[in-house]
């Protein structure tokens, strides 16, 4: 090429792409210092308040010259109580929110979420068996509700895959048919297996909540294993954005921008899986968390996968903390399972935005 | 040198429907071809082979010489831009962003657009005439706009092979002009151009040569003067009689 034309070239460059960036990092910036006022907020309210400056303070150590301005108690709420629950809280909005990213993408679908290949049966069937048969199981802080909800996601979303894999290719919609029914099975064998159990009136209570989702109290151990988990599924999807973006033009497109379509698709699917089973671990079934935030999301930063999926992880990550505050201050010293306060703001929240969508299309 | 596509003894089948029975065929660089065929003649399909998107059963398909199939699709991605009829897109895409993705090939896994990618993003938009429409969102422009649209990201690949299917479909007369003044001009900078088309008066004006499809299976590929002729046309698309022809084509 000619420098003359290069140069040419160069100077129309800057035309246009200033503004996106700036925009993206402040909206990012904006959601990291709202996270922060989420988790102090989270951590501020429940059953027994605790004072803002003491959790300041617990949180950083403050206090001048070795005099505690805090009590023990106050300290045994933040760190045993309240702070495990929020980030756990986080890390489960989070993880939802970008797996809800990845599976839209990857489906070319809002309507997607992280359960759409399966992981919802296969993880309510491995907690039924959890909190059935092995109450009292605990490997490095995890239950055997948390374990065998994280195998049995990550199995079903595998056989899934295998089961829609036709000679080296996966097509999309034997994808979503093979979740479907292998998900639809799980679930009725869930039910069955509770019908088989009738014994237990806790367990079967037990088990109910933890499908509309349940953040339990955490142990650190637990927490940093999830989050080590959340970080390297967030840090591992944004490479799969530009694909994501080109898969949005349709797969045959995609493939002839020069992606790798089978391993995109593969790799899509891992990351998203591995996301979401880390989120079933700590926090059941979930619902809408990660359908609405990519939404929401979306009208804040548009689709462009490389901005959506770091947006939607904050985002999904406040979310929740907010949500799950809510779950355990509404009804006090009762809680509620998240997943009802997630669909009780989320639902009205999704049809609101497909109203002011449809509005907008015949308006333009 | 050697030609810039050469399909050699290629097969392919949808199932058990054959549509290609070792056919071969050779296109020179700087070539501009229309691909004239019936509805169900092979033309998308004769496109998806050359653009690698399709695997022949049997025979294989030369990119200047290499073979498609054995080349890194990013590699491929670089020299040819395959433009669909149909573009259908979920999400809201910004006509840049969009267009943007046609630097998808020259892009490592998570760099940004380089200075040259953005100034190649901008020339295909220059020379498409949709810079004016960048920040529209492309499922809300008009048929004409999507189409350029569509050619400004092809453009963006920098190809030396420009595969079109059907650009100027559904398109009213004053932008299918557009569209094909457009495929002149990129043909003029040195794309070889092979575009499937239904107008017969656009091939005999602004087609030197062509690729006929037969029902039957049967390919001709030469100049359009000699092959674009009465009776190649109504075999080709099964009309008898002069009368109904002679409504279309002006000869």
């Amino acid at each position: 090429m000619e420098v003359g034309q290069q140069k040419e070239w160069a100077s129309k460059a800057n035309a246009g792409n200033r503004p996106r960036l700036s925009r993206f990092l402040l909206v990012i910036a904006g959601l990291a210092v709202l996270l922060m006022i989420a988790i102090l907020a989270g951590t501020t309210v429940g059953a027994v308040p605790v004072k803002v400056r003491s959790v300041v303070s617990v949180l950083f150590h403050l206090g001048s010259f070795g005099h505690r301005s805090w009590t023990a108690a106050d300290e045994a709420i933040i760190f045993q109580i309240r702070l495990p629950r929020v980030i756990a809280s986080a890390l489960v909005g989070g993880a939802l929110s970008a797996a809800g990213v990845l599976f839209q993408g990857l489906f070319r679908n809002p309507l997607a979420d992280p359960y759409v290949i399966g992981s919802q049966g296969g993880a309510a069937l491995g907690a039924s068996v959890a909190i059935l048969v092995l109450p009292h199981f605990s490997i490095l802080g995890f239950s055997a509700t948390a374990s065998l909800a994280f195998v049995g996601s990550l199995l079903t979303m595998a056989v899934v895959y295998w089961l829609a894999r036709v000679g080296g290719r996966t097509p999309i919609v034997t994808l979503l048919l093979a979740g479907f029914a292998l998900s639809t099975i799980l679930s009725y064998s869930t039910t069955f297996f509770m019908y088989l159990n009738p014994q237990s009136e806790l367990a079967t209570r037990m088990l109910i909540t933890w499908m509309h989702g349940a953040i339990s109290i955490s142990e650190w151990p637990q927490i940093a294993i999830i989050s080590v988990l959340v970080t390297i599924g967030v840090i591992l999807s944004l490479p799969l954005a530009r694909a994501l973006n080109a898969l949005s033009l349709g797969e045959e497109y995609a493939e002839q921008l020069g992606v790798r379509v089978e391993f995109a698709r593969m790799a899509v699917i891992t990351v998203g899986s591995l996301l979401t089973a880390a989120a079933v671990s700590l926090g059941g079934l979930i619902g809408f968390v990660g359908l609405i935030v990519p939404h929401f999301c979306r009208l804040l930063q548009g689709p462009d996968h490389l901005r959506l999926l770091p947006t939607a992880a904050l985002s999904g990550a406040i979310f929740l903390i907010l949500a799950d505050t809510l779950a355990r201050t509404v009804i006090a010293p009762a809680e509620l399972p998240v997943g009802i306060l997630t669909a009780f703001i989320g639902g009205p929240a999704f049809l609101f935005l497909l109203r002011r969508n449809k509005q907008e299309q015949y308006l333009a | 040198m050697k030609p810039i596509l050469e399909l050699s003894a290629v097969t392919f089948s949808y199932g058990r429907v054959s549509v290609f029975e070792n056919t071969s065929l050779t296109v020179q660089r700087g070539e501009r071809v229309a691909l004239v065929g019936a509805n169900g003649a092979g033309k998308t399909t004769l496109l998806k082979l050359a653009a690698g998107l399709l695997r022949p059963t049997a025979g294989n398909v030369f990119l200047e010489g290499r073979d498609i199939h054995q080349t890194r699709r990013r590699e491929i991605a670089k020299e040819i831009a395959y433009v669909p009829q149909q573009l259908a897109i979920p999400f809201d895409f910004t006509v840049q962003e969009i267009v943007e993705q046609g630097r998808t090939p020259y892009l490592r896994m998570l760099s940004g657009l380089s200075n040259h990618d953005r100034g190649a993003v901008e020339h295909a938009m220059q020379v498409t005439s949709v810079t004016h429409l960048r920040r529209r969102i492309f499922n809300q422009l008009s048929g004409g706009e999507q189409q350029r649209v569509k050619l400004a990201v092809a453009l963006a690949q920098e190809p030396c092979l420009l595969l079109l299917d059907e650009p100027t479909q559904h398109l009213d007369i004053g932008r299918q002009a557009e569209i094909l003044e457009l495929i002149l001009e990129l043909n003029e900078r040195g794309v070889t151009i092979i575009s499937a088309l239904h107008d017969l008066n656009a091939v005999r004006s602004s087609f030197p040569a062509i690729i006929l499809l037969y029902l039957d299976r049967q390919i001709v590929h030469g100049a359009t003067s000699l092959i674009l002729k009465q009776e190649t046309i109504e075999r080709a698309f099964e009309i008898k009689g002069l009368g109904a022809l002679s409504n279309w084509v002006s000869w």
